[in-house]
């Protein structure tokens, strides 16, 4: 790796990749082992991949009050990242943003990301669940939304290859049976399911084979309680590639360290042993052939007049905190932008390229989240392991789609920490204090009344998360602000965000199945839903209050089609105008079912990455301008020295390529 | 308990020194002996452990992180050599036993497999510590196995090298005098894998012949002493790993508070860069502390009565696992997690005793195993101290 931006003009590559996270990381990866030249230009920090610079994320993250996914890691001026305490609710409904996002729809888009090596899946959770086979033809199969140009069996292989790099933990045939997800026959993931949590197992005993109604009328699902797949570190599966098996990833930064999950139940926002995935780990493989130049803000893709791109301007910074920076340029014969769905978007629009369409922005999702919450009767083991290991799927698929989003219901290992800040809040409430500091303090609980209590209401909490798909519509988008600049000069992006009906119908049906589900646990419902400070997602819909969350599923803005009139990449993830600009991410996705995106993204990306080589080796390979004559037979007697062959001369030709890799 | 009496030079060490039983200065005879030895070899690799634990768990918090991580690293690898150990033991059919009393020998203990009578002592991390590990992972001369010409004076082990040679020439034996395949008899499914046990250096692998079990005897040997005069060990040739300085060579960083580089040897010592340890950042303990040392009912005492019963809780699972199923090896997960916040709790207390706090002593984790721990460590069960 280089910290030295290349000389401006001096070096071109046969690959610029804009941005160090999962996606950008798996194509370099791919790329730098093919033997292509591959920039890899970061907007943030490399201090991460570090061991002291782990142990500082952990302290920080440790000592952080609120502790929000990007807690763990250092604002950066220079390079912007939002943040989740960025919105903050109003008394009376309504939310007000502030930080790095520009918002203006009528209600806040709650996902955050992070700008530094790594990227986002940093603070990931590290669910990896596929998307399921109907989850690719929405608006065919359902009527809504948008369908993919390509479907579940193109793509089988790229999510096993993603598997293998991610490293993988779940159990293939429960997911087959339960879910219905098509495997190749005998497949294994590379490492076996992580361990089912304590209150994965309460509810299984209680919820397996339970009918329940989301609404009068509507037909019995019947619920399943399932392991979920993981990127993170459990015990390798010996059957795995063929026998073969697999071999943990340790750590990044420290060499032969790095352990299985043990629990530490802080995967968001940072794994302390590193258990989970991290493209830090990919990174650590990345060939030499892959150059690293990290504090470089890509501010504009350049372009030359026919559609070809040349490569990318960027801004380079010493200091983050110090407003000087240097411009420079490198060129390409591909460029890559994975900068994330929103800054993908950003630079798109601020290059002015893939407007054809007009959806360069548009189509911006994520899965909106609902949550309940309330106290078992029996302890259920909170705080411990990953922050959900087991799910229930039966409301992802299915007719019932046609009306309202599905969802998928993750079972939360971690108390009530999402839904009311647990255990710190019970923590402060139980003392008397508010999060109103003008209030005078309540009468408080002290000594071992105090822990008592702590230890009978937190040891009984759980929840539910409801992610619902959140279908594409033009209106969700993101814009650029040329009046509202970052401190290097680059406009910010303005995000316009709303839910549609449908998925506040989902809202209503998930609400309706979490009712039923806690009466047949016989819990204690505690959700409530109202306006406030810690509630920007508050809404109302069909007389009652509501609140969503941001899952940090940013996804949409770039969406891929069959055709350049309705959509901005192409089934490689290739921009329609632009034969050698690829815009990868979960930017691509045209819909997004109710899968955890990561693996998709990552699947995609090994599959873009096969094309792109296909295209690197097209343009090596020259054309061969005249064919040269088979030589005669020699013959075998006679001095006869054979006549030159006619020289036709130079004949002009037209060097075609071709039309630029139809998929 | 056999006990001698501490060599001169090691004032602070008073009292008796444990005896660890050595196997006869033979090379073995036949299965039973070979069982013999290796169950000497696997009490031998587990000897280390408890120093390496004390120095990590008597740092500060957040102290010494460079060193912290170097002793865990250590410490991982001598986990997988007795689960090495324990894998060629079941694979000549024995039957590994590290759940009884006289497998913990008890702290201080003479350092077994070597003329000098030295003092292996749980101690605060610091000098005394870390010249403790040096002695114990020293390259040294290795003599010929017992029966050469040129150790026919010798009466007795003279390094721990030597111990591991003799085993590899008793396996060479055997295996040519009763055949390879009815020499590794052992039953397959007793076999320690890569699923069971990771996150150290190096990598554990079945062993089903004799190839294997010459290799794990040099991976154990290789990780701790360095190979070739080098400070190097064999990971990267032998598991295509990161190449890292062997354990000797590790400590020998901490006390001269700076790096081996690329160049450097042996006799070079480290000239890479500075490492920095603050040796004041560690909480100083008795290296002769007893639980009987603290008051009967006080706070302290119960933990360290209760780190002694989860102790012998964890070499329950582990016996469980190498006599049995090694899936069950991962239950040691939850009780080595346990161990680490007693033994914390421990060195965060000042001593009980008035003369010894007065001195700055710190409470610690005695690691004093007895019948009576493994009677009730059998009843109860792990992770709930």
């Amino acid at each position: 790796m280089t910290a030295t931006p290349p000389h401006p003009g001096a070096r071109r590559y046969d690959v610029i990749v804009v941005g160090a996270g999962l996606a950008g990381t798996l194509v370099a990866k791919q790329l730098g082992d093919q033997g292509w030249r591959v920039l890899v230009l970061e907007a943030g920090t490399d201090t991460l991949s570090t061991w002291p610079g782990h142990l500082d994320a952990l302290d920080t993250f440790y000592s952080a009050t609120a502790k929000v996914p990007n807690s763990p890691y250092r604002p950066n001026p220079a390079a912007p990242s939002p943040d989740l305490l960025d919105i903050e609710g109003l008394p009376g409904g309504g939310y007000r943003s502030h930080g790095y996002f520009l918002q203006d729809g009528p209600l806040p888009y709650g996902t955050d990301y992070l700008r530094a090596t790594g990227g986002t899946t940093l603070h990931w959770l590290g669910l990896t669940p596929r998307m399921l086979p109907e989850d690719f033809t929405v608006r065919r199969a359902y009527g809504y939304g948008r369908d993919w140009p390509i479907g579940y069996a193109d793509l089988e292989a790229h999510y096993r290859a993603a598997e293998g790099e991610l490293g993988v933990a779940g159990d293939a045939a429960e997911q087959s049976e339960a879910i219905g997800l098509p495997f190749p026959e005998g497949y294994v993931y590379p490492m076996r399911e992580i361990p089912r949590s304590h209150l994965d197992r309460l509810l299984a005993t209680e919820l397996d084979g339970f009918p329940v109604k989301e609404s009068e009328g509507a037909p019995d699902t019947v619920l399943r309680v399932v392991t979920t797949p993981h990127a993170r570190n459990s015990t390798p599966d010996p059957r795995y590639d063929g026998g073969r098996g697999y071999r943990p990833v340790g750590a990044a930064g420290l060499p032969n360290y790095g352990e299985r999950c043990v629990g530490n139940a802080s995967c968001v926002p940072i794994c302390p042993v590193q258990a989970k995935y991290t493209p830090l780990k990919t990174q650590a493989r990345w060939d030499r052939r892959v150059a690293l130049v990290t504090h470089a803000v890509v501010s504009r893709v350049l372009t030359r007049g026919d559609g070809r791109v040349l490569g990318v301007e960027y801004l380079a910074y010493d200091d983050p905190a110090a407003p000087a920076h240097t411009t420079h340029t490198a060129e390409a014969d591909i460029v890559v932008l994975a900068a994330h769905a929103v800054e993908n978007a950003k630079l798109l629009l601020l290059s002015g390229l893939a407007g054809h369409s007009g959806q360069v922005g548009r189509n911006l999702m994520d899965h909106p989240v609902l949550l309940t919450w309330g106290l078992l009767r029996a302890p259920t083991g909170p705080f411990r392991g990953p922050g959900s290991t087991s799910g229930l799927e039966s409301f992802r698929a299915g007719r019932a789609r046609r009306d309202r989003a599905p969802f998928r219901i993750e079972i939360s290992n971690w108390g009530w920490s999402w839904p009311t800040g647990a255990p710190g809040s019970d923590v402060a409430r139980l003392l008397g204090i508010t999060g109103d500091s003008g209030q005078p303090r309540g009468k408080g609980l002290f000594g071992s009344a105090l822990r008592a209590t702590l230890g009978d209401e937190i040891g009984r909490q759980f929840s539910l998360q409801f992610a619902l798909e959140q279908d594409a519509e033009d209106r969700n988008r993101v814009t650029v602000d040329p009046g509202r600049r970052d401190r290097l000069g680059i406009p910010r992006p303005v995000l316009t965000y709303d839910l549609s009906d449908r998925v506040k119908r989902g809202m209503v049906a998930a609400k309706a199945v979490s009712d039923r589900i806690f009466a047949r646990l016989g819990a204690d419902d505690r959700t409530a839903y109202g306006p406030g400070p810690f509630s920007p997602g508050h809404f109302r819909f069909a007389g009652r209050d509501w609140v969503f969350h941001g899952a940090g599923h940013g996804a949409g803005t770039h969406i891929m089609g069959d055709s350049r009139d309705t959509s901005v990449v192409d089934a490689w993830q290739r921009c329609w105008e632009h034969p050698n600009l690829y815009a990868v991410g979960c930017g691509s996705m045209p819909s997004v079912g109710t899968s955890n995106p990561s693996l998709t993204l990552a699947a995609l990306a090994l599959r873009s990455s096969e094309q792109i080589h296909r295209d690197l080796t097209e343009l090596h390979r020259p054309v061969v301008v005249r064919a040269v004559p088979a030589p005669a037979p020699a013959p075998l007697s006679g001095g006869a020295v054979p006549a030159p062959a006619t020289a036709p001369g130079p004949t002009p030709v037209t060097h075609h390529r071709g039309p630029e890799g139809q998929p | 308990m056999t006990t001698v009496r501490p060599p001169a030079g090691h004032t602070d060490v008073a009292g008796e020194l444990a005896l660890v039983e050595e196997p006869p200065f033979r090379v073995p005879r036949d299965r039973a002996d070979l069982h013999l030895f290796l169950q000497a070899a696997l009490a031998l690799e587990h000897l280390t452990i408890p120093p390496y634990l004390t120095a990590m768990y008597t740092l500060h918090p957040g102290a010494n992180r460079p060193a912290f991580y170097a002793v865990r690293a250590v410490v991982l690898e001598e986990m997988l050599h007795m689960a090495l150990v324990a894998n060629v033991l079941n694979a000549v059919d024995g039957r590994p036993r590290v759940a009884h009393s006289r497998f913990v020998t008890g702290y201080p203990a003479r350092l077994p497999y070597s003329k000098d009578r030295f003092p292996v002592a749980l101690r605060h991390f610091g000098v005394a510590a870390l010249e403790t590990f040096l002695h114990i992972e020293r390259p040294e001369y290795v003599a010929e196995p017992p029966g050469h010409p040129s150790v026919a004076d010798d009466d007795g082990w003279t390094s721990i090298g030597q111990f591991y040679n003799t085993i590899g020439a008793g396996l060479v034996r055997l295996a040519g005098e009763l055949g390879e395949a009815e020499l590794f008899r052992g039953d397959p499914r007793r076999q320690v894998g890569p699923e069971h046990f990771y996150n150290s250096g190096g990598e554990i692998f079945r062993v089903t012949d004799l190839p294997s079990a010459l290799e794990a005897l040099r991976v154990i040997t290789e990780q701790g002493e360095g190979v070739d005069h080098t400070v190097y060990n064999t990971d990267d040739r032998i598991f295509g790993e990161v190449r890292e300085p062997a354990h000797y060579f590790r400590f020998d960083e901490i006390l001269r508070q700076r790096k081996y580089g690329p160049y450097d040897t042996p006799a070079s010592g480290p000239t890479g860069a500075a490492l920095d340890v603050d040796w004041a950042a560690a909480y100083p303990i008795d290296p002769e502390a007893k639980a009987a040392d603290f008051p009967a009912g006080s706070e302290v005492r119960r933990a360290a009565d209760r780190f002694n019963e989860g102790y012998a809780q964890l070499l329950c699972v582990l016996e469980g696992a190498f006599t049995g199923d090694p899936e069950t090896l991962g239950r040691a997960v939850p009780g080595m997690l346990a161990l680490r916040e007693l033994a914390e709790r421990l060195s965060r207390n000042p001593h009980p005793d008035p003369a010894r706090r007065e001195r700055g002593l710190h409470a610690s984790a005695t690691y004093e195993v007895t019948d009576e721990h493994f009677a009730r460590a059998r009843g109860g069960h792990l992770g709930t101290p």
